[in-house]
């Protein structure tokens, strides 16, 4: 019998209905009276030097409204990294300089879309391109053309990790492995693409309505970029079609739709195409990965030193802390008593990379998971035992940088290991790899330079008992408003049905970081808590007034039921206490504010979920095609607030996760991504995916509200490695780069059939 | 035996600590000592990630452990 | 210069004039303001517009307006009855076959048309049935999970 009545149980979200009729009004469905469409005109060149804009016949052309360009902007930089203005180096609109084939340099406002493409044409814009380069280990060398001022080698930013001696560590290893990876980029396919309506108005107020996965972030980045101050903008964040970390920046629909609003004092919508969002938007960053493991002959893992170059793209954007994530979970989920990280980050004349969903940990789960697997054979040692030996536990330090609290790692461990048991023999040419990992709940750091809570909430009690919950939390399809509102109605003690939740419209709700790093449950899950039991504390109040029970008595609300926590059967209706707090309080309604930021809880992040993961896969020799056959996951991630939430982004990170690994990818020329449209750029369809299974662990995570952490970005970690060891147990090739298709997986086979005779 | 970082004066216990220190500092002071003592730091760098066996910070290392080595 | 078009969308007959190289998801969307229809790509390639068109999956991006003339359109809109639920969206509310929503007025569509060419199609049959329908988030095994459901009768539908 759950202790809970909210949490844990199965529920519709809060926002079905409106989705499954279509009723709900994405930013893509807008429309506002006097509104005009704009189009952005972009760079064809990977590195060139404006010289001039020509913009009068596109001025000319009726139904044009207006044009702009980099100076009709105040010609400031901006990037997520507020804390190190060097990191902001993204004008957006360009001024000078073009950095990569997608980079914006001017925008049109027309009466319609039709005729703002047409004006594209018409704006004459002279380049002079200049040499480009597309390879980090290119751009680092020291006649590479320079991508921004000031900055040598194009080597944008180093990052370090270090604990114990890894060179003396390495000497007393009986068994050393070293391996070069390549991780591929990957794009978000959000299916609603970036899109902005924006709309300034004669009294200086700007109201943005977009797409997002952080309506706070892209007001203070408005801010900075336009002159106003914070509080005269206001960003809703009407039901957004995907973010997947594509969507917590400034963008190129959303900040020329700004500019040409001021201009025009109307509200003006940007759209960006599905070509413009393979080409002109950020992606997963592509890695060179080099690993050296180094262990006892019985398995003790005692050294690891990893080290990495990005391929940062044009600008730095998140890439800074992709760098560092990467270098940090390379220690995951294992216990390294020496560990050596350093990272960098180029600069190239490609679009700029960033952060996806796993931020730099699917990367290093791919890399870690695969050499793991072959010190495991090269040891003789199975490839559960090896993860055994090393694995975290709870209350381990990795040493300073994190504190992991709660840990299911090892019950994960044990129940893959049945389920591979319970498997039995595999049929020819079939193989089972395993992937373990962990991930945070939610970053410590403050790069963004944000004077506010990380989260906050306010819950506010009706007359009627009805409640609303306003927080700054984004539902980017992750479920956070159905999270958030059974966090509520949990800590509450009434129904899902009486919380009423207005989230991520910053002109109303407190300030949220928004929708990255796997936050929202624990971080702002613990403003709500804190929220709703403010208001149940001053609930409280007035029945202790009202029943005047013995002091040692308790009181909670449960299922609306404000009652004696040892004599239940004592009590009063929710409702009628909701009514005389509202009379006794003088009218006013009944409010409570809650806040979260995570203090000294080390480096990263305040908590961390794990799993295990096996892929097993059917590989043709013949085409090296393989299937996926199943993909079962043992996971823990605390309580369980939302199961349905949860289920549905276990499958959906495979779905992405195995794409990582199984086809996704952006093929370049020269800078031009050579498959910017859904019809090429390859990803799993229904026919594809295959049976998922989820093994569910219990934890509790002291940090988070009822024991809960994070679950769906962790997710997308371990199933490129899954399948890369899947592919290897079954016909014997192991395929460094990312992603592992057919083409590889033949050409590693007709090698391996080379070398065999 | 303790060797001194030429540029910032950051103490290592070995001349390829020193070295991998150097290089992954990688502002332009330190990429200028290297670069005067006839190394290409892109090179070394690049060492990194396109060789076993560490390469870049051997080189520089050779150099180090005679210029910067100081008895405790 | 525009043209008659003529045809019914969700049993209501429409008789409007458009341009003729305006797409069939632009009247839809634009001209009648049933925005469920989403576009989310142009390269007929994600299904985010499927409508069906005389009891066929269409992707209403791929067909010119004035091509519909005379037909009969059922739009995600149609699929209620007032403010009963069709049994696929009720199926859909249980298993958490939706997470962002974006896809999920085409998938449903492409299902409707699934079901009433073949009212009980095997798992095979119905993962073919979404093959042309992208879904970045839920990975597609709760929708399968949901539709056969359905087919089992577990639903009933509204009269």
């Amino acid at each position: 019998m759950s202790k809970y009545s909210v949490i844990g149980t199965r529920v519709h979200r809060v926002d079905g209905p409106e989705k499954v009729t279509g009723s709900a009004k994405y930013t893509f469905d807008l429309v506002l009276p006097g509104m005009l469409y704009g189009k952005v005109l972009r760079s064809p060149y990977p590195h060139a030097k404006i010289l001039k804009i020509d913009a009068r016949k596109a001025k000319r052309l009726v139904g044009v409204k207006a044009v702009i360009t980099g100076k009709d902007t105040i010609g400031r930089k901006q990037g997520i990294w507020r804390r190190f203005p060097e990191l902001c180096d993204e004008e957006i609109l360009c001024r000078e300089k073009v950095r990569y084939i997608g980079d914006p340099v001017a925008a049109v406002a027309a009466i319609d879309e039709d005729t703002a493409e047409e004006a594209l044409d018409l704006i004459d814009v002279e380049y002079e391109p200049l040499p480009a380069v597309f390879d980090p280990l290119e751009a680092i060398k020291e006649d590479a053309p320079q991508i921004h001022d000031g900055v040598e080698l194009n080597i944008n930013i180093n990052r370090h990790i270090e604990w114990g001696d890894v060179d003396e560590a390495f000497e007393k290893c009986d068994h050393i492995r070293e391996d070069q990876y390549k991780c591929c980029p990957q794009a978000h396919v959000c299916m609603e693409t970036h899109d902005a309506v924006v709309s300034y108005d004669y009294g200086g107020k700007m109201t943005v309505w977009t797409s997002t996965q952080s309506s706070y972030y892209i007001q203070r980045l408005m801010a900075d970029m336009t002159g106003l101050r914070e509080g005269d903008i206001r960003v809703i964040k009407p039901p957004t079609g995907g973010g997947f970390g594509s969507k917590f920046e400034l963008d190129s629909a959303q900040f020329p739709a700004a500019i040409l609003s001021m201009k025009l004092c109307k509200p003006i919508k940007i759209v960006l195409s599905r070509e413009e969002e393979f080409t002109a938007t950020k992606r997963r960053t592509p890695m060179y990965y080099y690993l050296k493991l180094g262990a006892k002959k019985d398995g003790t893992l005692l050294a690891k030193e990893a080290r990495v170059i990005t391929e940062g793209g044009a600008y730095t954007a998140m890439g800074a802390t992709a760098l560092y994530l990467t270098g940090f979970f390379s220690s995951f989920p294992y216990k390294y008593p020496n560990y050596r990280y350093d990272g960098y980050r180029a600069y190239t004349n490609t679009a700029p990379t960033s952060a996806m969903r796993g931020f730099g940990a699917p990367q290093s789960t791919f890399v870690g998971e695969s050499q793991l697997d072959m010190m495991a054979e090269d040891l003789g040692i199975d490839p559960i035992e090896i993860r055994r030996k090393n694995g975290m536990t709870p209350n381990y330090e990795v040493p300073g940088q994190a504190f992991i609290q709660s840990c299911g790692l090892h019950q994960c461990l044990d129940k893959i290991e049945t389920h591979i048991k319970e498997r039995g023999k595999l049929p020819p040419n079939h193989g089972i790899g395993v992937s373990a990992y962990g991930f945070m709940s939610g970053g410590i750091f403050n790069w963004f330079d944000t004077p506010y809570a990380f989260s906050a909430a306010v819950v506010r009690i009706n007359v009627d008992g009805k409640v609303d919950l306003f927080t700054g939390a984004c539902d980017i399809g992750q479920g956070s408003d159905t999270t958030l509102s059974m966090i509520c109605a949990e800590e509450l003690g009434v129904k899902l049905e009486d919380i009423r939740i207005h989230a991520a419209d910053t002109g109303i709700c407190p300030p949220d970081l928004g929708a990255w790093g796997s936050r929202e449950t624990l971080m702002n899950g613990n403003a709500v808590k804190r929220a709703a039991a403010d208001c149940k504390r001053q609930l409280l109040e007035v029945a202790a007034a009202k029943m005047a029970p013995n002091i040692v008595y308790d009181f909670d609300i449960k299922d609306c039921w404000v009652h004696l926590v040892d004599r239940p059967e004592r009590g009063v209706s929710y409702y009628d206490i909701v009514k005389e707090a509202i009379r006794g309080r003088d009218g006013n309604a009944i409010m409570g504010r809650g806040y979260y930021t995570p203090h000294r809880k080390g480096m990263i992040s305040p908590a961390y979920s794990f799993g295990v993961q096996v892929a097993e896969v059917e590989v043709d020799p013949e085409t090296g095609r393989y299937k996926l056959i199943n993909v079962t996951t043992a996971h823990e991630s605390g309580t369980v607030i939302n199961p349905v939430g949860i289920e549905g982004q276990l499958e959906g990170a495979i779905m992405m996760a195995g794409g990582y690994g199984f086809c996704e990818d952006q093929p370049m020329d020269e800078g031009k991504i050579l498959n910017p449209s859904i019809a090429d750029y390859k990803l799993i369809r229904s026919l594809d995916m295959p049976e998922t299974e989820i093994l569910e662990i219990d934890t509790y995570e002291p940090e988070g509200p009822f024991g809960a952490k994070e679950a769906g970005e962790g997710l997308t970690n371990p199933t490129a490695g899954a399948i890369g060891n899947a592919v290897y147990k079954a016909v014997g090739v192991r395929i460094n780069d990312l992603p592992i298709t057919p083409e590889k997986v033949l050409r590693a086979l007709k090698e391996k059939q080379k070398k065999s005779k | 035996m303790s060797y001194h970082c030429p540029v910032c004066n950051k103490v290592s216990k070995s001349a390829l600590d020193l070295a991998r220190h150097m290089i992954g500092r990688g502002d332009k002071v330190h990429r200028d000592w290297i670069s005067s003592k006839g190394f290409k730091y892109s090179e070394l760098l690049t060492l990194q990630f396109k060789s076993f066996g560490g390469e870049g910070f051997k080189a520089l290392a050779g150099v180090l452990e005679k210029e910067t080595k100081v008895k405790d | 210069m525009k043209k008659e078009l003529k045809f019914k969308v969700n049993g209501q007959p429409y008789d409007i004039y458009v341009k003729p190289k305006t797409l069939l998801v632009e009247v839809l969307r634009d001209h009648l303001g049933l925005t469920g229809t989403k576009r989310g790509c142009n390269s007929s390639s994600c299904g985010a517009c499927t409508v069906m068109l005389n009891g066929m999956a269409v992707k209403s991006c791929s067909m010119l307006a004035l091509q519909a003339n005379g037909a009969d359109i059922m739009t995600v809109e149609g699929l209620a009855k007032g403010n009963k639920l069709h049994p696929l969206q009720e199926a859909f509310l249980d298993h958490g076959s939706y997470q962002c929503g974006f896809c999920t007025s085409g998938m449903l569509m492409a299902l409707r048309a699934l079901l009433e060419e073949n009212p009980k199609p095997t798992k095979e049959q119905i993962k073919e049935g979404i093959d042309g329908n992208i879904c970045r988030c839920t990975g597609y095994n709760s929708i399968i999970r949901a539709v056969t459901a359905v087919v089992k009768g577990e639903y009933k539908e509204a009269k």
